[in-house]
Protein backbone atom coordinates (compact mmCIF):
# COMPACT_ATOMS: atom_id res chain seq x y z
CA UNK A 1 0.00 0.00 0.00
CA UNK A 2 1.69 3.14 -0.99
CA UNK A 3 0.61 6.19 1.20
CA UNK A 4 0.77 8.18 -2.64
CA UNK A 5 0.67 7.26 -6.18
CA UNK A 6 1.89 10.24 -8.32
CA UNK A 7 0.91 9.07 -12.02
CA UNK A 8 3.25 11.18 -14.49
CA UNK A 9 6.88 11.52 -13.57
CA UNK A 10 7.87 14.55 -15.77
CA UNK A 11 9.61 17.61 -13.79
CA UNK A 12 6.21 18.00 -11.69
CA UNK A 13 5.76 14.11 -10.41
CA UNK A 14 9.05 13.92 -10.26
CA UNK A 15 9.37 17.16 -7.53
CA UNK A 16 6.18 15.84 -5.97
CA UNK A 17 8.02 12.36 -4.97
CA UNK A 18 11.20 13.92 -3.91
CA UNK A 19 8.73 16.33 -1.48
CA UNK A 20 6.60 12.92 -0.46
CA UNK A 21 9.62 11.17 0.15
CA UNK A 22 11.09 13.88 2.09
CA UNK A 23 7.73 13.69 4.66
CA UNK A 24 8.40 10.12 4.89
CA UNK A 25 5.50 9.20 2.58
CA UNK A 26 5.60 5.43 0.56
CA UNK A 27 5.38 6.92 -2.57
CA UNK A 28 5.14 5.72 -6.07
CA UNK A 29 6.02 7.93 -9.28
CA UNK A 30 4.60 5.78 -12.41
CA UNK A 31 5.62 7.58 -15.63
CA UNK A 32 4.70 6.98 -19.66
CA UNK A 33 5.29 9.17 -22.92
CA UNK A 34 2.76 9.85 -25.22
CA UNK A 35 5.00 9.87 -27.91
CA UNK A 36 8.25 11.68 -28.49
CA UNK A 37 8.85 12.66 -24.43
CA UNK A 38 10.65 10.21 -21.87
CA UNK A 39 8.36 8.25 -19.81
CA UNK A 40 10.65 9.32 -16.86
CA UNK A 41 11.32 13.48 -17.43
CA UNK A 42 8.63 13.99 -19.73
CA UNK A 43 8.40 17.08 -22.13
CA UNK A 44 10.91 19.00 -20.58
CA UNK A 45 13.37 16.09 -22.39
CA UNK A 46 12.28 17.85 -25.29
CA UNK A 47 13.89 20.97 -24.85
CA UNK A 48 17.47 21.42 -25.52
CA UNK A 49 18.00 24.27 -23.38
CA UNK A 50 16.51 25.54 -20.30
CA UNK A 51 17.59 29.10 -19.22
CA UNK A 52 14.53 29.90 -17.18
CA UNK A 53 14.77 27.26 -14.13
CA UNK A 54 15.86 29.49 -10.98
CA UNK A 55 18.75 28.64 -9.94
CA UNK A 56 20.31 27.48 -13.50
CA UNK A 57 21.33 29.60 -15.37
CA UNK A 58 21.53 26.96 -18.27
CA UNK A 59 21.02 22.96 -18.95
CA UNK A 60 19.53 21.22 -20.87
CA UNK A 61 16.00 20.00 -20.58
CA UNK A 62 17.13 16.07 -20.00
CA UNK A 63 19.56 17.01 -17.35
CA UNK A 64 16.68 18.82 -15.39
CA UNK A 65 14.76 15.85 -15.29
CA UNK A 66 17.62 13.85 -14.76
CA UNK A 67 18.43 15.95 -11.57
CA UNK A 68 14.49 15.99 -10.15
CA UNK A 69 14.97 11.82 -10.58
CA UNK A 70 18.01 11.44 -8.97
CA UNK A 71 17.15 13.88 -6.13
CA UNK A 72 13.39 11.81 -5.45
CA UNK A 73 15.28 8.57 -6.00
CA UNK A 74 17.67 9.70 -3.40
CA UNK A 75 14.86 8.60 -0.38
CA UNK A 76 15.25 5.31 -1.87
CA UNK A 77 13.39 3.87 0.96
CA UNK A 78 10.30 5.86 0.31
CA UNK A 79 10.57 6.73 -2.99
CA UNK A 80 10.05 4.31 -6.26
CA UNK A 81 9.91 5.66 -9.60
CA UNK A 82 8.89 3.32 -12.57
CA UNK A 83 7.99 3.12 -16.15
CA UNK A 84 4.25 2.12 -16.28
CA UNK A 85 1.18 3.51 -18.17
CA UNK A 86 -1.72 4.06 -15.73
CA UNK A 87 -4.39 2.25 -17.57
CA UNK A 88 -7.29 2.39 -15.03
CA UNK A 89 -7.70 4.49 -11.47
CA UNK A 90 -10.76 3.15 -8.78
CA UNK A 91 -11.88 3.90 -5.63
CA UNK A 92 -14.35 2.19 -4.02
CA UNK A 93 -15.78 4.29 -1.75
CA UNK A 94 -15.20 7.51 -0.11
CA UNK A 95 -13.06 6.31 2.39
CA UNK A 96 -11.42 3.98 0.02
CA UNK A 97 -8.16 3.76 -1.37
CA UNK A 98 -7.32 3.90 -4.80
CA UNK A 99 -6.37 1.16 -6.98
CA UNK A 100 -3.94 1.96 -10.50
CA UNK A 101 -3.65 -0.95 -12.76
CA UNK A 102 -0.92 -0.79 -15.72
CA UNK A 103 -1.20 -3.18 -18.49
CA UNK A 104 1.71 -5.11 -16.38
CA UNK A 105 0.65 -4.72 -11.95
CA UNK A 106 -1.54 -2.99 -10.16
CA UNK A 107 -0.71 -0.46 -7.73
CA UNK A 108 -2.88 0.47 -3.98
CA UNK A 109 -2.92 3.90 -2.68
CA UNK A 110 -4.59 5.72 0.16
CA UNK A 111 -3.84 8.81 -2.25
CA UNK A 112 -3.19 10.06 -5.91
CA UNK A 113 -1.37 13.14 -7.36
CA UNK A 114 -2.30 13.55 -11.38
CA UNK A 115 0.79 15.07 -12.73
CA UNK A 116 0.05 14.11 -15.80
CA UNK A 117 0.92 16.93 -18.27
CA UNK A 118 -0.09 17.58 -21.49
CA UNK A 119 0.20 15.86 -25.19
CA UNK A 120 1.62 18.17 -28.42
CA UNK A 121 -1.45 18.49 -30.55
CA UNK A 122 -0.95 17.10 -33.92
CA UNK A 123 -0.43 19.55 -37.33
CA UNK A 124 -4.59 19.07 -38.40
CA UNK A 125 -4.15 20.46 -42.00
CA UNK A 126 -3.93 17.58 -45.07
CA UNK A 127 -1.42 15.26 -45.42
CA UNK A 128 0.49 16.24 -41.62
CA UNK A 129 -0.68 12.42 -41.15
CA UNK A 130 0.23 10.72 -43.99
CA UNK A 131 3.61 12.70 -43.61
CA UNK A 132 4.25 11.95 -40.14
CA UNK A 133 8.07 11.12 -39.72
CA UNK A 134 8.32 11.15 -43.48
CA UNK A 135 8.96 15.52 -42.79
CA UNK A 136 6.33 15.96 -40.67
CA UNK A 137 7.78 15.84 -37.00
CA UNK A 138 7.10 17.23 -33.85
CA UNK A 139 10.14 17.16 -31.80
CA UNK A 140 13.09 19.32 -33.19
CA UNK A 141 15.86 18.16 -30.93
CA UNK A 142 15.47 14.76 -32.43
CA UNK A 143 15.08 15.31 -35.48
CA UNK A 144 15.63 18.20 -36.36
CA UNK A 145 19.73 17.97 -37.24
CA UNK A 146 18.37 15.48 -40.00
CA UNK A 147 17.63 18.62 -42.12
CA UNK A 148 20.97 20.41 -42.52
CA UNK A 149 21.33 22.92 -44.49
CA UNK A 150 17.57 22.75 -46.06
CA UNK A 151 14.77 24.49 -45.13
CA UNK A 152 12.11 23.99 -42.84
CA UNK A 153 8.96 25.10 -41.05
CA UNK A 154 7.74 25.75 -37.65
CA UNK A 155 3.90 25.76 -37.01
CA UNK A 156 3.12 28.04 -34.22
CA UNK A 157 3.64 31.34 -32.46
CA UNK A 158 4.26 30.32 -28.46
CA UNK A 159 7.71 30.72 -27.04
CA UNK A 160 7.52 26.83 -27.46
CA UNK A 161 7.96 27.29 -31.41
CA UNK A 162 10.39 30.38 -31.34
CA UNK A 163 12.71 28.10 -29.66
CA UNK A 164 11.70 25.24 -31.68
CA UNK A 165 12.83 27.91 -34.79
CA UNK A 166 16.09 28.89 -33.40
CA UNK A 167 17.20 25.36 -32.97
CA UNK A 168 16.60 24.28 -36.73
CA UNK A 169 18.69 27.62 -37.29
CA UNK A 170 21.68 25.90 -35.77
CA UNK A 171 20.78 23.71 -38.92
CA UNK A 172 18.60 24.64 -41.42
CA UNK A 173 19.50 27.14 -44.31
CA UNK A 174 16.03 28.77 -43.68
CA UNK A 175 13.70 28.41 -41.06
CA UNK A 176 9.82 29.54 -41.44
CA UNK A 177 7.48 30.01 -38.70
CA UNK A 178 4.66 29.82 -40.05
CA UNK A 179 1.59 31.36 -37.42
CA UNK A 180 -1.89 31.71 -38.13
CA UNK A 181 -2.38 34.89 -35.51
CA UNK A 182 -1.37 38.39 -36.01
CA UNK A 183 2.12 38.55 -34.21
CA UNK A 184 3.91 35.61 -32.75
CA UNK A 185 4.61 35.91 -28.91
CA UNK A 186 7.40 34.75 -27.27
CA UNK A 187 9.61 35.30 -24.31
CA UNK A 188 11.52 39.26 -25.05
CA UNK A 189 14.64 37.31 -25.12
CA UNK A 190 13.80 34.76 -27.97
CA UNK A 191 12.05 37.68 -29.79
CA UNK A 192 15.53 39.49 -30.15
CA UNK A 193 17.09 36.29 -30.97
CA UNK A 194 14.81 35.76 -33.59
CA UNK A 195 14.66 39.11 -35.09
CA UNK A 196 18.56 39.03 -35.14
CA UNK A 197 18.84 35.67 -36.88
CA UNK A 198 18.72 36.35 -40.80
CA UNK A 199 17.84 32.35 -41.12
CA UNK A 200 14.49 32.68 -39.57
CA UNK A 201 11.06 34.22 -41.55
CA UNK A 202 8.33 35.06 -39.64
CA UNK A 203 4.82 34.52 -41.12
CA UNK A 204 1.97 35.44 -39.82
CA UNK A 205 -1.75 35.31 -40.20
CA UNK A 206 -1.44 32.16 -42.44
CA UNK A 207 -1.66 28.46 -41.83
CA UNK A 208 -0.59 25.80 -44.19
CA UNK A 209 -3.44 24.04 -46.00
CA UNK A 210 -1.61 21.32 -47.62
CA UNK A 211 1.39 19.30 -47.10
CA UNK A 212 2.85 17.71 -50.09
CA UNK A 213 5.29 15.84 -51.51
CA UNK A 214 6.69 12.27 -52.43
CA UNK A 215 8.19 9.43 -50.41
CA UNK A 216 8.89 12.93 -48.49
CA UNK A 217 7.90 16.36 -47.78
CA UNK A 218 8.46 18.82 -50.95
CA UNK A 219 5.99 21.58 -50.11
CA UNK A 220 3.18 23.26 -48.60
CA UNK A 221 0.36 24.81 -49.47
CA UNK A 222 -0.49 28.58 -47.76
CA UNK A 223 -4.23 30.16 -47.95
CA UNK A 224 -2.30 33.23 -47.86
CA UNK A 225 0.75 34.82 -50.14
CA UNK A 226 4.01 34.68 -48.99
CA UNK A 227 6.49 37.26 -50.94
CA UNK A 228 3.76 36.46 -54.30
CA UNK A 229 3.47 32.62 -54.07
CA UNK A 230 1.37 30.40 -51.90
CA UNK A 231 3.33 27.11 -52.39
CA UNK A 232 6.61 27.01 -50.72
CA UNK A 233 9.01 24.27 -51.32
CA UNK A 234 10.19 22.90 -48.10
CA UNK A 235 12.11 19.46 -46.38
CA UNK A 236 10.24 19.59 -43.13
CA UNK A 237 7.26 20.89 -41.00
CA UNK A 238 7.90 20.93 -37.21
CA UNK A 239 4.87 20.86 -35.43
CA UNK A 240 4.40 23.56 -31.84
CA UNK A 241 0.70 24.20 -32.04
CA UNK A 242 0.13 23.94 -28.11
CA UNK A 243 -0.78 20.38 -26.26
CA UNK A 244 -4.12 18.97 -24.61
CA UNK A 245 -4.14 18.19 -21.03
CA UNK A 246 -4.28 14.44 -20.04
CA UNK A 247 -6.95 14.48 -17.66
CA UNK A 248 -8.97 11.29 -18.53
CA UNK A 249 -8.10 9.34 -15.88
CA UNK A 250 -9.09 11.95 -13.25
CA UNK A 251 -12.38 12.54 -14.90
CA UNK A 252 -13.11 8.56 -14.44
CA UNK A 253 -12.71 9.36 -10.64
CA UNK A 254 -14.97 12.36 -11.18
CA UNK A 255 -12.43 14.98 -11.08
CA UNK A 256 -13.86 17.94 -12.63
CA UNK A 257 -12.33 19.44 -15.49
CA UNK A 258 -12.86 22.74 -17.35
CA UNK A 259 -13.86 23.72 -20.81
CA UNK A 260 -10.28 22.84 -21.96
CA UNK A 261 -9.76 19.86 -20.27
CA UNK A 262 -7.91 21.10 -17.59
CA UNK A 263 -8.00 19.95 -13.98
CA UNK A 264 -9.10 23.32 -12.07
CA UNK A 265 -7.41 23.37 -8.69
CA UNK A 266 -7.40 24.92 -5.47
CA UNK A 267 -3.44 26.64 -6.10
CA UNK A 268 -3.08 27.43 -2.32
CA UNK A 269 -3.02 23.39 -1.84
CA UNK A 270 -3.18 21.71 -5.46
CA UNK A 271 -6.69 19.73 -4.60
CA UNK A 272 -9.12 19.12 -6.73
CA UNK A 273 -13.12 18.62 -6.39
CA UNK A 274 -12.36 14.78 -4.69
CA UNK A 275 -10.85 14.14 -1.41
CA UNK A 276 -7.66 12.48 -1.62
CA UNK A 277 -6.98 13.39 -5.08
CA UNK A 278 -4.69 16.74 -6.00
CA UNK A 279 -2.90 17.68 -9.19
CA UNK A 280 -0.32 19.78 -10.33
CA UNK A 281 1.51 20.41 -13.37
CA UNK A 282 0.86 21.37 -16.78
CA UNK A 283 -2.62 19.39 -16.76
CA UNK A 284 -3.90 22.38 -14.16
CA UNK A 285 -5.86 25.56 -14.88
CA UNK A 286 -3.11 27.61 -14.21
CA UNK A 287 -2.31 30.15 -17.09
CA UNK A 288 1.33 30.40 -16.95
CA UNK A 289 2.81 26.72 -17.25
CA UNK A 290 6.44 26.41 -16.82
CA UNK A 291 8.09 23.68 -15.21
CA UNK A 292 9.42 25.42 -12.37
CA UNK A 293 5.28 26.74 -12.20
CA UNK A 294 4.65 22.39 -11.99
CA UNK A 295 7.02 21.87 -9.89
CA UNK A 296 6.18 24.19 -6.86
CA UNK A 297 2.55 23.15 -7.37
CA UNK A 298 4.07 19.25 -7.20
CA UNK A 299 5.58 20.22 -3.81
CA UNK A 300 2.68 21.66 -3.06
CA UNK A 301 0.37 18.57 -3.89
CA UNK A 302 3.25 16.04 -2.30
CA UNK A 303 2.43 18.16 1.15
CA UNK A 304 -1.58 18.11 1.09
CA UNK A 305 -1.39 14.23 0.58
CA UNK A 306 0.80 14.08 3.16
CA UNK A 307 -1.56 15.99 5.61
CA UNK A 308 -4.41 14.12 3.97
CA UNK A 309 -3.00 10.43 5.00
CA UNK A 310 -1.95 11.78 8.09
CA UNK A 311 -5.45 13.06 8.97
CA UNK A 312 -7.51 10.36 7.71
CA UNK A 313 -8.37 6.62 9.24
CA UNK A 314 -7.99 4.56 5.56
CA UNK A 315 -10.20 1.79 5.49
CA UNK A 316 -9.97 -0.43 1.93
CA UNK A 317 -12.97 -2.03 0.77
CA UNK A 318 -10.85 -4.39 -1.30
CA UNK A 319 -8.22 -6.92 0.46
CA UNK A 320 -5.57 -4.93 1.70
CA UNK A 321 -2.25 -7.61 1.90
CA UNK A 322 -0.32 -5.68 4.42
CA UNK A 323 -3.10 -5.21 6.49
CA UNK A 324 -4.16 -8.60 6.60
CA UNK A 325 -0.45 -9.66 7.19
CA UNK A 326 0.46 -7.33 10.29
CA UNK A 327 -3.08 -8.18 11.63
CA UNK A 328 -2.33 -11.80 11.73
CA UNK A 329 1.45 -11.55 12.78
CA UNK A 330 -0.25 -9.55 15.80
CA UNK A 331 -2.25 -11.98 16.80
CA UNK A 332 -0.13 -15.04 16.32
CA UNK B 1 27.55 -11.84 -34.47
CA UNK B 2 24.89 -9.78 -34.50
CA UNK B 3 25.34 -6.82 -36.39
CA UNK B 4 24.15 -3.36 -34.13
CA UNK B 5 24.11 -0.06 -36.09
CA UNK B 6 22.16 3.18 -34.18
CA UNK B 7 21.36 6.09 -36.15
CA UNK B 8 21.04 9.01 -34.24
CA UNK B 9 21.26 12.40 -33.83
CA UNK B 10 23.42 14.27 -30.68
CA UNK B 11 20.24 15.60 -29.29
CA UNK B 12 18.23 13.43 -29.70
CA UNK B 13 17.27 12.10 -26.03
CA UNK B 14 15.43 8.96 -27.48
CA UNK B 15 18.80 8.04 -28.96
CA UNK B 16 20.75 8.21 -25.76
CA UNK B 17 18.52 6.10 -24.08
CA UNK B 18 18.94 3.27 -26.95
CA UNK B 19 22.87 3.35 -26.17
CA UNK B 20 22.79 3.06 -22.40
CA UNK B 21 20.76 0.37 -22.92
CA UNK B 22 22.71 -0.99 -25.68
CA UNK B 23 25.96 -0.57 -23.31
CA UNK B 24 24.24 -1.77 -19.99
CA UNK B 25 23.57 -5.02 -21.75
CA UNK B 26 26.88 -5.25 -23.04
CA UNK B 27 25.87 -5.49 -26.97
CA UNK B 28 28.61 -3.64 -29.36
CA UNK B 29 26.74 -1.30 -31.83
CA UNK B 30 27.88 1.15 -34.70
CA UNK B 31 26.39 4.83 -33.89
CA UNK B 32 25.74 6.24 -37.13
CA UNK B 33 25.35 10.39 -36.43
CA UNK B 34 22.95 11.57 -39.25
CA UNK B 35 23.40 15.14 -38.25
CA UNK B 36 26.81 15.15 -39.66
CA UNK B 37 26.25 12.59 -42.76
CA UNK B 38 23.98 13.55 -44.93
CA UNK B 39 24.74 9.73 -47.34
CA UNK B 40 23.64 8.14 -43.70
CA UNK B 41 20.39 10.26 -43.57
CA UNK B 42 19.44 8.11 -46.76
CA UNK B 43 20.50 5.03 -45.87
CA UNK B 44 18.62 5.41 -42.96
CA UNK B 45 14.97 6.63 -44.84
CA UNK B 46 16.08 3.78 -47.31
CA UNK B 47 15.96 0.98 -44.38
CA UNK B 48 13.01 2.34 -42.14
CA UNK B 49 11.01 4.82 -44.98
CA UNK B 50 10.97 7.36 -42.55
CA UNK B 51 12.94 10.40 -40.99
CA UNK B 52 12.75 10.34 -37.23
CA UNK B 53 15.57 8.73 -35.10
CA UNK B 54 16.49 6.58 -32.98
CA UNK B 55 16.60 4.34 -35.87
CA UNK B 56 18.24 0.67 -34.72
CA UNK B 57 19.25 -1.76 -37.50
CA UNK B 58 19.68 -5.05 -35.86
CA UNK B 59 20.88 -7.78 -38.51
CA UNK B 60 18.27 -6.04 -40.67
CA UNK B 61 15.97 -5.70 -38.79
CA UNK B 62 14.56 -2.06 -37.96
CA UNK B 63 13.16 -0.77 -34.48
CA UNK B 64 12.09 3.15 -34.94
CA UNK B 65 12.14 5.21 -31.81
CA UNK B 66 13.41 3.48 -28.46
CA UNK B 67 11.53 0.39 -28.22
CA UNK B 68 13.18 -1.76 -24.81
CA UNK B 69 10.63 -4.44 -25.29
CA UNK B 70 11.19 -5.06 -29.19
CA UNK B 71 15.12 -4.07 -28.53
CA UNK B 72 15.10 -7.26 -25.81
CA UNK B 73 13.45 -9.63 -27.90
CA UNK B 74 15.58 -9.11 -31.04
CA UNK B 75 18.91 -9.71 -29.17
CA UNK B 76 17.67 -12.11 -27.22
CA UNK B 77 18.27 -10.00 -23.72
CA UNK B 78 15.90 -11.88 -20.97
CA UNK B 79 13.82 -10.31 -18.20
Amino acid sequence: MYDVIIIGAGVTGLAAGMYAGRLNLKTLVLGATSGTEQPIGGVITLTETVENYPGFIKLSGSELAENLQKHAEDYKDKVTVEEGKAITVERHDERGCFVVKTDEKQYDAKSIIFATGTKWRKLPMKGAKEFESRGVHYCALCDGPLYKDKVVVVVGGSDTAAKEALFLAEYAKKVYIIYRGEQIRPEPINAKRISENKKIIVVTKTNIVEIMGDKLVNKIQLDNKHEGKDVLEVDAIFGAIGSTPLSELAKSLGVKTNEKGEIPINHKDSTTNVKGIFAAGDVTDKDFKQAITGVAEGVVAAYSAYAYVNENEFVCTFYDKEYAESKESVTK
Amino acid sequence: MTNVKVYTTPTCSSCKKTKEFLNENNVKFEEVNVAKDQNAVQEMLQKSGQMGVPVTDIDGQIIIGFDKLKLKKLLNIGG
